[in-house]
C-alpha cells in the first residue's frame, strides 16, 4: 500500500519536476531570443536645422565682417574673399545672429546660448511632433556640439525645457570635432545593446559665436569663412515594434582614430596664436592626415560592406597588379588597386568639409558626378555645418526621392583628432519627405554652382 | 505605443513586484527537487535500477535530454550581463610646490585687481568654515597676478593632472596602452578641440579603432557618468578594457568678479584628477579590486529650481562664473532622495526595503498623516560610503538626512580637507583613503554618491573583490599617518 502510494507521488513529482523544468528552460530560452531582437539600432526620423532668413550670410556680408577686424591687411582681405568666393558656398547659407549684428569680437554667453536653443528646440519640437513621441518617452538623451560646453550641460537644458524623466541618461559630448555624428550613434548603439525597447534622441551642430576668430593667422581664419550654422535632431530606437515606421536601419560603424600620430593630433586644432587669440587652426598638412584616416577607415570598412565577390575581386586585382609592379616598376608605381564601393552601396553621404575634400574623396570611391551631387549641393546651399553635414545630404537624397527600399546609404566624415568615421545604414522603405530642403530643392541642382559675386569679387582671383 | 512612466513610488512597488514574481519559480522548485531527491535516496538502487528500466528511456531520449539541458545552460550563461571588474585606480598626487595655504589665498585674492575688499573678505570666509586645509592645490597660472587663464595654460595644467594619473594607472597595472579598447574622459569646464581624449590617444599612441568618448559639462557627478557610459560598452563587447579618466581643469575658470553667489567656486574648487581601468575580461577576476554591482542615474533637470541652481552665467561686468544658488542643499536633499529610492530596492535587505516602501504607501495615502518618513539603514547595506566632497554644508547634510555615523562619512571629510573640492575625481581620493586607511576588506560594499549641475545625483555600488596590501600607495602615501584629523566649524585668518 505504502508502495504503491509512494509511487505514485513519485510519478506526480517527476510530472511537477519536468512541467517547471521545461517553463524555466524555455523562458531562458526566449530571454536570450529576446535579446537578440533587440540588438538593431533604427532610425526613426531626423530633422534638420532652418535658421529664419534674416540670419543668411551674403558673401557681401561675409564681405563685410571681414572688414571689420581692423588687425587685417590688404593681403589677409584678399585672401579670406578669395577663400568665400571660392569655396562652393552660396549666398542662402546662415550664420549666427551675433555675428551678423557686429558683436563677433565679443559675444555673451547669453549670445551663444540663443545660438544653441534655436537649433535644438526648434528642430526638436518638430521631431517630437512629427514622430507622436513625447519627451517624456526620451530614455537615452546625447548631444554632440563639439566647441561649446556651458555648465549645466545642453542635456541638462534640454532635460529642463522638456521636463524629461528622472531616469533619463544623457550624455554630453564635446570637442569631437566634425565628424561626431558616428561617435554619437555608437555611443547609443552600444547603450541599445543593454537595454530593450528603447528610445535615444540625438542632436548634433556646431557652436560658432562663440569661436570667431579675431586675429591675423591665416591658417585660423579659414574656420571664420567657412563653417556656417546648422543642425539636426535625429531619434533612434532599437524597439522592433516602431520598425515599420522608422526610415533606416544600422548595420555597421567604423571609426578610426588617427591621433596617435603628432601630425594628424595637431592638423586640426584649437589653440591660441602668438597675439594670444583662441583660434581653430587647420595645418597644410590636413589633405595629407585626412588620406591616411581616410584610408584605415575603408580598410576596415570594405570587409563589412561590399559583398563577397567584390572582395574576391580585389584580391586578385591586388595580386595582379603587384606582379605587374615587381615585373614593370616605372609603368605602375603610382597607381593602386581601386576598390568598387559602388557595389555595397547606392548612396554616398560625404562629409561637407569643403569642394576640396568632396572631391577628393569622390574621386577616391570611384564616384561620378550624380553620386557626389547631394554632397556638393549642401556645401553649396548650407556651407560646412560641421557634425550635422550628413544629415543635410541625406536630407538632399530623401527630398530628391532617391531612397528607395533596401537601399544602402554610406556616411563618411572627417573631424579634429584626427579620425575618419564611416557608418552604413538601410532604407526600410521609400523615403519622400522634403524636410530642410522642402522650399528649394526644385531649384537643384543649379544651371551653375559659381559665386554670383564673381564679377564684384572676381578680382582677387587675378592677383 | 510605450507605457506612461510611473511616478517614483509606484516604480518600485512595480520593482518589488518584478522581483517576487522572477523568483516564483524558484519557490515551488526548490521544495520539490528536495521532495524528488529525498524519494530518490529513500529507494534501494536495485528498486532504482527498475524505475529507471521501466520509464522506457532509451539512449536516444537520454541523449536529447542531456544536449537540452546543455543548450539551456548555455543559453542561461550567455544570457547574463557580463561583470565589470575594477582592475585598479591610481589619482594624481599634487606636488608641493602648488599647495595654496590659507594665507597664500588671502594674499592672492588682495593683491588681484579685479576684488574689492568686501569680495576678499567673503572669499575668506567662506574657505574658513569650507572644511578645506592647507594643502589643497590651484594651478600655478591661477596664482599669477593677475591669472592668466589661457588655453595653452588650461592644456598644461590637463597635460599635468591627466598623465601623471594614467602613468601611475600603467605602473600599478602594466596596462598597455595599446590594450585600451574603450576611452572615456570626463572635464565639465574644459573642452578643447581636439577633445582631451583626443590627447590621451595621441600621447599614449593608443589603437585607431578605439572608442573615445569625451563628456564635458557635466559637473561634479561626471565621473560615475562616465563609469555608466564604460559599463554600457563593456557589455557590449566581450574581452574589452576601459580606460575612464575623470578630472576637472581649473585653469579656465577663475572668476574675475564680485558677485557673491559666483566666488564659491574659487574658494572650494582644486586640482585633481583620477585614472580607473575597468575590464570584462575573466583573465582581471583575479588581480581585479572591485566588482561594479550598479549604477543609478537621476536627474531633477525637469524642474527649474534644481536646473537653476548650479548655473553658469556672466555677471553684471561680463565676467562668466558658476552661480551656486542658495537652494542647493535643498535640491541636493531631494536629489538624493530621488535616486536612494532608485538605489534602495538593488541593495537594501527584504525587511528594510518593505519598511520603506510601506511607509512611502502610507504617506502616498494618507499624506503627512503617514508618519514621518523612514529612511532606510544604509549602513546594513554598505560597508563604505563615498560622499562627493563638494563642501562641507553637503556633507553635513547628507549625514543628517541619511543618520550616518561619523566614521562612514570620515573619507570624505577628509579628502575635502586634503585635496578640496576635486569635482568628479573626488570619489576616487575618497576610495583610495579607505584603501589607505586599510579598512577595505573582501566583500565590503562601497557606495560611490556624486551630485552636480543638472542637477544630477548618481551612484555607484562595487563590491570589493581583493582587499589591497598595505602599506598602499596612492596619493595619500606621504600623510596618511596624519589622518582624521579634526576640522573645526571654523579656522580663524583674519
Amino acid at each position: 500500500m505504502h508502495t504503491v502510494l509512494s509511487v505514485d507521488a513519485m510519478d506526480l513529482l517527476w510530472m511537477i519536476a519536468t512541467v517547471l523544468f521545461l517553463y524555466s528552460s524555455l523562458s531562458f530560452l526566449w530571454k536570450a531570443f529576446d535579446c537578440r531582437r533587440n540588438q538593431n539600432c533604427y532610425l526613426f526620423d531626423y530633422v534638420c536645422y532652418k535658421p529664419s532668413d534674416d540670419r543668411k550670410l551674403s558673401t557681401e556680408l561675409c564681405s563685410d565682417v571681414i572688414k571689420r577686424n581692423k588687425r587685417l591687411s590688404m593681403p589677409d582681405y584678399k585672401f579670406l574673399l578669395k577663400v568665400v568666393v571660392n569655396s562652393g558656398i552660396s549666398e542662402e547659407t546662415y550664420g549666427p545672429r551675433s555675428i551678423i549684428e557686429g558683436r563677433e569680437e565679443s559675444p555673451t554667453l547669453d549670445d551663444c546660448d540663443d545660438e544653441v536653443d534655436d537649433c535644438m528646440y526648434s528642430t526638436l519640437d518638430e521631431l517630437f511632433h512629427r514622430t507622436g513621441i513625447s519627451p517624456g518617452d526620451v530614455d537615452v538623451l546625447v548631444v554632440n556640439i563639439s566647441m561649446f560646453a556651458p555648465a549645466p550641460s545642453l542635456t541638462s537644458r534640454i532635460v529642463n525645457r522638456y521636463k524629461m524623466r528622472e531616469d533619463v541618461k544623457t550624455f554630453n559630448l564635446s570637442g569631437m570635432g566634425s565628424s561626431a555624428s558616428p561617435i554619437a550613434i555608437d555611443l547609443v548603439n552600444n547603450v541599445f545593446e543593454t537595454r530593450k525597447r528603447t528610445l535615444a534622441v540625438v542632436i548634433t551642430s556646431e557652436s560658432i559665436a562663440p569661436n570667431w576668430y579675431c586675429g591675423t593667422d591665416k591658417s585660423m581664419m579659414l574656420g571664420n569663412c567657412l563653417f556656417r550654422s546648422g543642425g539636426c535632431s535625429f531619434m533612434l530606437t532599437n524597439d522592433p515594434s516602431l520598425k515599420h515606421r522608422a526610415k533606416m536601419r544600422l548595420k555597421c560603424l567604423v571609426r578610426a582614430h588617427s591621433g596617435a600620430n603628432d601630425d594628424a593630433y595637431s592638423c586640426a586644432m584649437q589653440n591660441e596664436d602668438t597675439d594670444g587669440r583662441v583660434g581653430f587652426h587647420l595645418s597644410k598638412s590636413l589633405p595629407k592626415v585626412a588620406v591616411r584616416a581616410f584610408t584605415e577607415n575603408l580598410q576596415a570598412l570594405a570587409p563589412k560592406v561590399l559583398p563577397v565577390g567584390e572582395l574576391a575581386l580585389y584580391v586578385i586585382r591586388g595580386l595582379r597588379h603587384r606582379l605587374r609592379r615587381s615585373k614593370e616598376t616605372k609603368a605602375y608605381a603610382g597607381t593602386a588597386v581601386r576598390v568598387n564601393f559602388k557595389s555595397g552601396v547606392e548612396h554616398f553621404c560625404l562629409h561637407t568639409g569643403g569642394a576640396a575634400v568632396i572631391d577628393a574623396v569622390g574621386s577616391a570611391l570611384g564616384l561620378n558626378k550624380y553620386d557626389v551631387e547631394p554632397a556638393r549641393m549642401t556645401l553649396h546651399r548650407w556651407g560646412n555645418t560641421s557634425a550635422s553635414s550628413l544629415w543635410y545630404v541625406l536630407g538632399y537624397m530623401e527630398a530628391k526621392k532617391r531612397l528607395r527600399r533596401k537601399d544602402r546609404v554610406l556616411m563618411l566624415s572627417f573631424g579634429a583628432g584626427f579620425k575618419c568615421n564611416s557608418c552604413l545604414w538601410e532604407v526600410l522603405r521609400d523615403l519622400e519627405d522634403g524636410g530642410a530642403w522642402e522650399d528649394c530643392i526644385q531649384a537643384y541642382p543649379p544651371q551653375s554652382l559659381v559665386n554670383p559675386f564673381m564679377d564684384k569679387f572676381g578680382w582677387v582671383n587675378e592677383a | 505605443m510605450r507605457a506612461v512612466p510611473l511616478p517614483r513610488f509606484l516604480s518600485s512597488v512595480e520593482l518589488a513586484y518584478l522581483n517576487v514574481v522572477n523568483h516564483l519559480l524558484a519557490f515551488p522548485i526548490i521544495p520539490v527537487m528536495v521532495a524528488v531527491l529525498l524519494q530518490v535516496l529513500e529507494l534501494g538502487p536495485d528498486e532504482l535500477i527498475a524505475h529507471w528500466s521501466s520509464l522506457g528511456i532509451d539512449t536516444i531520449h537520454a541523449l536529447c535530454t542531456i544536449f537540452t539541458v546543455v543548450v539551456v545552460a548555455t543559453a542561461y550563461f550567455m544570457s547574463r550581463p557580463r561583470p565589470v571588474y575594477l582592475v585598479d585606480h591610481a589619482c594624481f598626487r599634487p606636488p608641493r610646490t602648488f599647495r595654496v595655504p590659507f594665507a597664500t589665498f588671502f594674499e592672492h585674492a588682495s593683491l588681484v585687481p579685479f576684488f574689492d575688499e568686501k569680495s576678499v573678505r567673503f572669499q575668506v570666509r567662506i574657505l574658513e568654515s569650507s572644511g578645506l586645509g592647507e594643502e589643497t592645490c590651484l594651478p600655478l597660472a591661477n596664482r599669477y597676478i593677475p591669472p592668466c587663464p589661457s588655453m595653452e595654460a588650461a592644456c598644461a595644467e590637463a597635460r599635468l593632472v591627466i598623465f601623471s594619473a594614467i602613468d601611475e594607472l600603467i605602473a600599478k597595472t602594466d596596462l598597455k596602452p595599446r590594450d585600451v579598447d574603450i576611452l572615456v574622459v570626463n572635464c565639465s569646464l574644459f573642452s578643447p578641440t581636439p577633445s582631451l581624449s583626443a590627447m590621451i590617444v595621441n600621447k599614449y599612441k593608443m589603437r585607431s579603432n578605439i572608442m573615445s568618448f569625451n563628456l564635458s559639462g557635466m559637473g561634479c557627478s561626471a565621473g560615475l557618468i562616465s563609469i555608466d557610459l564604460a559599463r554600457s560598452l563593456l557589455q557590449a563587447h566581450p574581452n574589452s578594457y576601459a580606460l575612464v579618466v575623470s578630472t576637472e581643469i581649473i585653469t579656465p575658470n577663475f572668476y574675475a568678479g564680485n558677485e557673491r553667489s559666483m566666488l564659491l567656486p574659487n574658494c572650494l574648487f582644486r586640482m585633481g584628477a583620477a585614472a580607473v581601468l575597468l575590464s570584462n575580461s575573466r583573465r582581471e577576476e583575479d588581480r581585479a579590486k572591485y566588482r561594479l554591482l550598479h549604477v543609478v542615474r537621476t536627474h531633477e533637470g525637469a524642474d527649474d529650481r534644481a536646473y537653476r541652481c548650479v548655473y553658469e552665467e556672466e555677471d553684471g561686468e561680463g565676467n562668466s562664473g558658476i552661480n551656486l544658488s542658495k537652494e542647493m542643499m535643498t535640491v541636493a536633499g531631494e536629489a538624493l532622495r530621488a535616486n536612494i529610492t532608485a538605489v534602495g530596492p538593488l541593495v537594501l535587505p527584504v525587511t528594510e526595503q518593505l519598511r520603506f516602501l510601506a511607509s512611502l504607501v502610507a504617506r502616498r495615502l494618507l499624506g503627512a498623516r503617514g508618519g514621518k518618513p523612514y529612511i532606510p539603514d544604509f549602513k546594513r547595506a554598505f560597508d563604505h560610503l563615498c560622499i562627493h566632497a563638494g563642501g562641507r554644508a553637503v556633507i553635513d547634510e547628507l549625514q543628517r538626512s541619511l543618520g550616518l555615523p561619523a566614521a562612514l562619512v570620515e573619507a570624505s571629510r577628509m579628502t575635502l580637507h586634503r585635496f578640496g573640492n576635486t569635482s568628479s575625481s573626488s570619489l576616487w581620493y575618497e576610495l583610495a583613503y579607505i584603501e589607505a586607511k586599510s579598512r577595505m576588506r573582501r566583500g565590503d560594499r562601497v557606495w560611490m554618491i556624486g551630485f552636480g549641475s543638472g542637477f544630477k545625483c548618481n551612484s555607484a555600488v562595487w563590491r570589493c573583490l581583493r582587499a589591497p596590501k598595505a602599506p598602499v600607495d596612492g596619493p595619500w602615501s606621504d600623510c596618511i599617518h596624519r589622518y582624521p584629523v579634526h576640522v573645526p566649524e571654523m579656522v580663524k585668518l583674519l
